[in-house]
């Protein structure tokens, strides 16, 4: 049903995944080279400075202790991003493994897994990781692996019912018949008809850790206080949105729009990936 | 004719500007049965929908719809509302969809009835009786909790609450069993004579509508081709349509020595707009059929077609040398060897001790019902389940727990049986092209037997270049021969068909079920031929097995089980197939 | 299988969650740094009589299953110690705290329903039309938008640069405006979306099909074919926004500065101030297994297929 694509131009439908998947790139390549591009040293304090706003100076101004905003935007950007791309990744490894298996294999290990699943469902776990970690004194490695766990259950729970739908298709059945083994129809057949999911439940994945271990730092949860990271710039600078805003409101856009465009393009994938291919979920 | 009740004039659907129903004409009069036939993408249900005035949001209705006089496209819903229920009823498809969850059967009648009425217990009680529920207790049921042929009797009552003058039936038995599409089609001709309303009967099959209804009409490709009254359609179709579906039809009285399809398939109504819709399947094609339009004529007596040319008598088969079996003389005992098999599903039994022999080269039909065991009998054979008792012997192995024997022995047993599924949309992996799925396939077959991807497509009809696409860019009929190619692939020597046609149009059902006789006869391989459409069994096996409750009731030749049935079952089977051959039709 | 075993079944489930919830909660005390007994003392003087005195207080001597019934009986009594920090029962400095997070909460919830189902069907409804892709574009970007990041954005914009509201302050009412607009905001989108995949499902479907064709009004039909039938897919989201509304609350009244239940459970984080940590997240888990549950019964009352054990609740 794809609209007919004149020349070269780009059918209206697929500019928002385009332009999301721009500002992705732009917001790795920024990642990747920020320290190379940074004015400042983010460390750098200018106490008789103190805050003050935009300016030629300084970009978006500095905060409290004269620090440079922009140079620590840019250094943040690899907590506030690498943290939540290995949980995105570590999510759908995990999630997609297990909740092929439980809902391919079922027995024992579903069994298992319904019940895991089950139970961090009914708990309100994003609040038990933040005192978990919080009296615990854990670290970002502490709150990295304890996300991965908790956002987990949720691609476990998609996966399987889809593992579970697909098993019943004849597709699988013939697979059987032929004598191919499970690991092979599991891998080989029926995991690339999920191709669609699994992608975007990583682009989802890594929301809800972008949007997590921000509000972690912002509470003040597994980073030491200075270090530059979005999240704990929003909670150092909520103070002075009165002398330079930028300060907190630059790195929430930061979030907000790399979040936004994370999840409209995991819409578009999906939809992408999933034309044309008859997928009983 | 008697009053006219409906008169639909020019009608027209269309889906974002792409027309899917194009100028339709349409007569009912009152107390009359009209038959709207046609297979898949005919139209035939969205004319229906558009009648009633409920068409999906996406599409829009043009022309005209009459009713009693009154214009219903582009009517108010206000003005609609008043048709609906208490002139026009509409009968869905779908009785497990078709009612609310979580209302129960009572609720459904008594909402329907019509205000001013007693809407009381006795009175749904009484609209029960009418179709043939006896039980009042049913009225306190919800949908999950009947059956569905007891579901579909509930959906008629309510429809009929209103006491319509016009029910429109849009295929209300495809859904059910056999004999419960029977006793619901009986039931409705019932009513429709004891109160005299008149019928609109969306069907796909060609008996039923000859069999029920006055007068019928035959759509393709969103227009009409061709009607009239059944008889006369039946006894002399007036376009080549009409009696290539006729041809293609199977007998349960007889074996047809060839089975005709039509080829190729239905196109979308916008790419015939200025041709004869039929006319790249046709067979008696002229020049002038591409480049206009031909208009519906009068043939005689209120008949109509759209082919400018008489239609040319069906080409009677030379000299009909009985259909062979490759059958092989057993010298080295049967292929296939059932022995008291049985299966549970907790409490239920779903296979009783059935015993079950199949020679090298043979053509044994499973027939039954749903809940008979059959499918769970074919499941057990493709070691897909284990079997609770009994044993299976394949070509002398013991193969009753064959999901439990080692990996290397069951990949050297597993070839030797194949299976053909019922619903062609899922039995090929979407993610892989038809060439990767057949060799994959092909090298499960022994070194020797081993053969290109080509060369396994050419047996089943296509051409070589299908390898490259994906199973979304097929249609039904392409799907399952790609599904018959990948079985044929691995050599089995027992190929096990569950329901293969059941989700194909008649015409594409022929061209399959002869596919699978050539491949009997030419490549020896055995069939084990699942369905419960006796018809169907007839043209395509040797012996049959009749399956009830999970118990052979019944066994022999398949001619003389068809003719003669012994069992009581077996009889009320074949009584419930419709009687039609192209030279007798008969009415109730 | 009927009602009542049902609803034992679910009930059964529900002190299995309790129990395990409890232990977790429990097991805090051991993950405190310089364990439970460093914890329990706080800044008191760490001499041996105040040692021994906290051993006997806490049962400490006695092994986990002991030292956990006491801890258990006393909390199911209401006594969850006394805070370390505010040297007071931890049950009154919740009580000082809880009509500011029920406050928040409450007029969260509210604004999440009165703006989330009419946007939800009024999506549902025109579908594919400029409303419908706005108001699904928009709940994209709530929903990727966290609530602090909300919370600053309001502040900044109402309090900075409209000075329509005081940054921080007193208790009135109208300062609880904003923070139930960032804490509602992600749950409203929640609700519109499951609102509308609802309404979108059933509208679809043949009973509504059905049910026209009988000619019935169109009151009823939106009554007992539509809504009941949506109502099912959105009562599903009820635990989640629980949930969400309790995390929610913690981050929204730490950027606003209110003094409730979430301030608090930060602030007795970083003092590692253990019995009230405890009993907060007791009450939090309590309150979204409470939520679930009424849940589970709602749907009992709702479809008559879960009242009859014929289970067809989706599996997520």
């Amino acid at each position: 049903m794809a609209a007919p694509v004149a020349g070269s131009r780009i059918a209206p439908r697929r500019v928002p995944g385009l332009i999301s998947l721009v500002v992705l790139v732009v917001i790795a390549l920024v990642t990747l080279l920020g320290p190379w591009l940074a004015p400042y040293d983010p460390g750098a304090q200018n106490a008789a400075l103190g805050a003050v706003g935009p300016g030629a100076d300084h970009l978006l101004g500095t905060d409290n202790l004269g620090r440079d905003v922009f140079s620590r935007l840019l250094a943040g950007a690899r907590t506030a991003l690498i943290g939540p791309i290995f949980i995105a990744a570590g999510t759908t490894a995990l999630g997609t493994t297990l909740g092929l298996l439980a809902g391919f294999r079922r027995g024992w290990l579903d069994a298992i897994m319904m019940r895991l699943t089950d139970l961090m469902f009914a708990l309100p776990g994003l609040l038990i990781l933040i005192v978990v970690v919080g009296i615990a004194g854990g670290s970002y490695v502490t709150a990295v692996v304890a996300l991965i766990v908790l956002g987990a259950p949720v691609d476990i729970r998609v996966i399987r019912s889809l593992a579970l739908s697909q098993r019943e298709l004849a597709y699988v059945d013939a697979a059987r018949t032929m004598g191919l083994s499970d690991r092979r129809i599991m891998f080989r057949h029926v995991l690339p008809n999920l191709a669609p999911t699994v992608t975007s439940n990583l682009l989802l994945s890594f929301v809800f850790a972008l949007i997590a271990l921000s509000g972690l730092s912002f509470l003040g949860i597994g980073l030491p206080a200075g270090t530059p990271d979005w999240g704990l710039m929003i909670q150092e600078n909520r103070t002075i949105l009165d002398l330079n805003p930028w300060a907190a409101v630059a790195p929430v856009l930061l979030i907000t729009i790399t979040a936004v465009a994370a999840t409209i393009l995991g819409d578009k994938v999906f939809e992408r990936l999933s034309a044309g291919k008859e997928l009983t979920a | 004719m008697r009053d006219e009740l409906l008169r639909v004039s020019g009608l027209t659907v269309s889906l974002a500007g792409r027309r899917i129903v194009d100028d339709v004409d349409l007569v009912v009069g009152s107390g009359e049965t009209v038959g709207l036939v046609g297979e898949s993408g005919s139209g035939k249900s969205l004319t229906a929908r558009a009648v009633a005035g409920l068409l999906p949001p996406t599409l829009t209705a043009g022309g005209s719809v009459r009713f009693s006089g009154t214009e219903l496209i582009g009517a108010s819903e206000r003005v609609l509302r008043k048709f609906r229920g208490r002139r026009v009823g509409l009968l869905m498809q779908d009785p497990f969809a078709m009612l609310n969850p979580l209302l129960t059967a009572g609720a459904h009648i008594a909402e329907s009835l019509p205000r001013g009425t007693r809407r009381d217990r006795q009175e749904v009680v009484r609209r029960l009786a009418e179709v043939g529920i006896t039980n009042p207790d049913v009225a306190y049921r919800y949908p999950f909790q009947l059956s569905g042929g007891m579901r579909q009797r509930v959906a008629i009552a309510a429809a009929l609450a209103g006491d319509p003058e016009l029910l429109i039936a849009d295929e209300p038995t495809t859904a059910l069993d056999a004999t419960i599409q029977h006793e619901i089609m009986q039931l409705l001709a019932r009513i429709q004579e004891s109160r005299g309303m008149a019928v609109l009967l969306i069907t796909h099959d060609l008996r039923v509508a000859f069999q029920l209804c006055d007068r019928v009409q035959v759509m393709y490709a969103g227009r009409v081709l061709e009607s009239g009254a059944s008889k006369a359609l039946a006894t002399g179709p007036g376009h080549p349509y009409t009696l290539g579906l006729i041809s293609a039809l199977p007998a349960v009285e007889r074996t047809a020595v060839r089975l005709e399809g039509i080829p190729g398939s239905v196109p979308r109504a916008a790419d015939v707009a200025c041709q004869c819709a039929f006319a790249d399947r046709c067979g008696q094609r002229q020049d002038d059929c591409l480049t206009e339009r031909p208009p519906l004529r009068l043939l005689d007596s209120g008949r109509l077609t759209a082919c400018r040319y008489d239609v040319a008598p069906a080409a009677s088969v030379a000299a009909p040398p009985s259909v062979p079996s490759a059958r092989k003389s057993s010298a080295n005992g049967p292929l296939l060897l059932v022995e008291g098999l049985r299966k549970k599903y907790g409490q239920a039994v779903a296979l009783d001790g059935v015993d079950l022999r199949i020679e090298p080269g043979e053509r044994l039909g499973l027939v039954g019902e749903s809940g008979s065991g059959k499918t769970t009998l074919a499941r057990c054979l493709l070691g897909l389940v284990d079997p609770s008792g009994g044993s299976i012997q394949l070509g002398g192995m013991d193969t009753t727990r064959l999901r439990h024997l080692p990996a290397a022995r069951q990949r050297e047993i597993r070839p030797l049986v194949q299976c053909v599924f019922q619903d062609p949309s899922t039995s090929l992996n979407p993610a892989m092209t038809v060439g990767a799925t057949l060799a994959e396939a092909a090298a499960l077959a022994a070194e020797q037997d081993r053969r290109p991807v080509g060369e396994v497509l050419e047996l089943v009809g296509l051409p070589s270049g299908y390898a490259k696409l994906r199973p979304h860019r097929l249609s039904g009929g392409e799907k399952q021969r790609v599904a018959i190619a990948r079985a044929l692939a691995v050599r089995p020597a027992l190929l096990i068909c569950d329901e293969p046609t059941a989700s194909l149009d008649v015409s594409v059902q022929a061209h399959i079920l002869e596919l699978l006789r050539t491949v009997n006869s030419e490549l020896g391989t055995a069939l084990l031929f699942v369905t419960h459409d006796l018809a169907v069994v007839r043209q395509v096996t040797d012996r049959i097995v009749v399956l009830l409750h999970g118990k052979v009731i019944e066994t022999g030749v398949t001619a003389s089980v068809l003719d003669s049935p012994g069992h009581d079952y077996t009889r009320r089977l074949v009584a419930s197939v419709p009687t039609f051959t192209g030279s007798d039709a008969c009415t109730i | 299988m009927d009602f009542a075993k049902v609803a034992a079944k679910r009930l059964g489930a529900v002190v299995v969650l309790l129990l395990t919830l409890s232990v977790l909660t429990y097991a805090l005390l051991a993950l405190a740094p310089g364990g439970p007994e460093e914890a329990l003392l706080g800044d008191r003087a760490s001499t041996p009589e105040t040692r021994a005195a906290i051993r006997a207080l806490y049962h400490l001597d006695e092994p986990f299953p002991v030292r956990y019934w006491e801890w258990l009986t006393g909390a199911l009594s209401g006594d969850f110690g006394s805070s370390i920090y505010f040297r007071q029962p931890v049950l009154s400095v919740i009580g000082d705290r809880l009509p500011v997070t029920t406050t928040l909460a409450g007029f969260a919830i509210l604004l999440t329903l009165a703006v989330g189902i009419p946007a939800g069907l009024a999506a549902g409804l025109r579908r594919s039309g400029v409303l419908d892709q706005g108001i699904t574009f928009s709940t994209l970007v709530a929903l990727a938008f966290p609530p602090f990041g909300i919370a600053l954005v309001l502040l900044y914009t109402f309090g900075v640069a409209l000075q329509w509201v005081p940054i921080y302050g007193s208790d009135q009412i109208s300062n609880y405006v904003l923070p139930a607009t960032a804490l509602a905001m992600g749950q409203t989108a929640i609700v519109i979306r499951q609102t509308r995949a609802a309404a979108l499902d059933v509208g679809g479907q043949d009973y509504v099909t059905f049910a026209k064709a009988r000619g019935l009004p169109r009151l009823r039909i939106w009554g007992s074919y539509s809504l009941r039938n949506a109502a099912l897919p959105v009562l599903t989201v009820a635990g989640l926004l629980a949930a969400g509304n309790l995390t929610g609350a913690v981050f929204v009244e730490q950027a606003f500065s209110l003094p409730g239940l979430g301030s608090l459970l930060i602030q007795a984080v970083n003092q590692k101030d253990i019995p009230l940590v405890q009993a907060l997240v007791l009450l939090g888990g309590a309150v979204v297994i409470a939520v679930n549950l009424l849940v589970d019964l709602a749907y009992m009352v709702v479809d008559p297929r879960v009242r009859h054990g014929a289970s067809t609740r989706a599996e997520a």
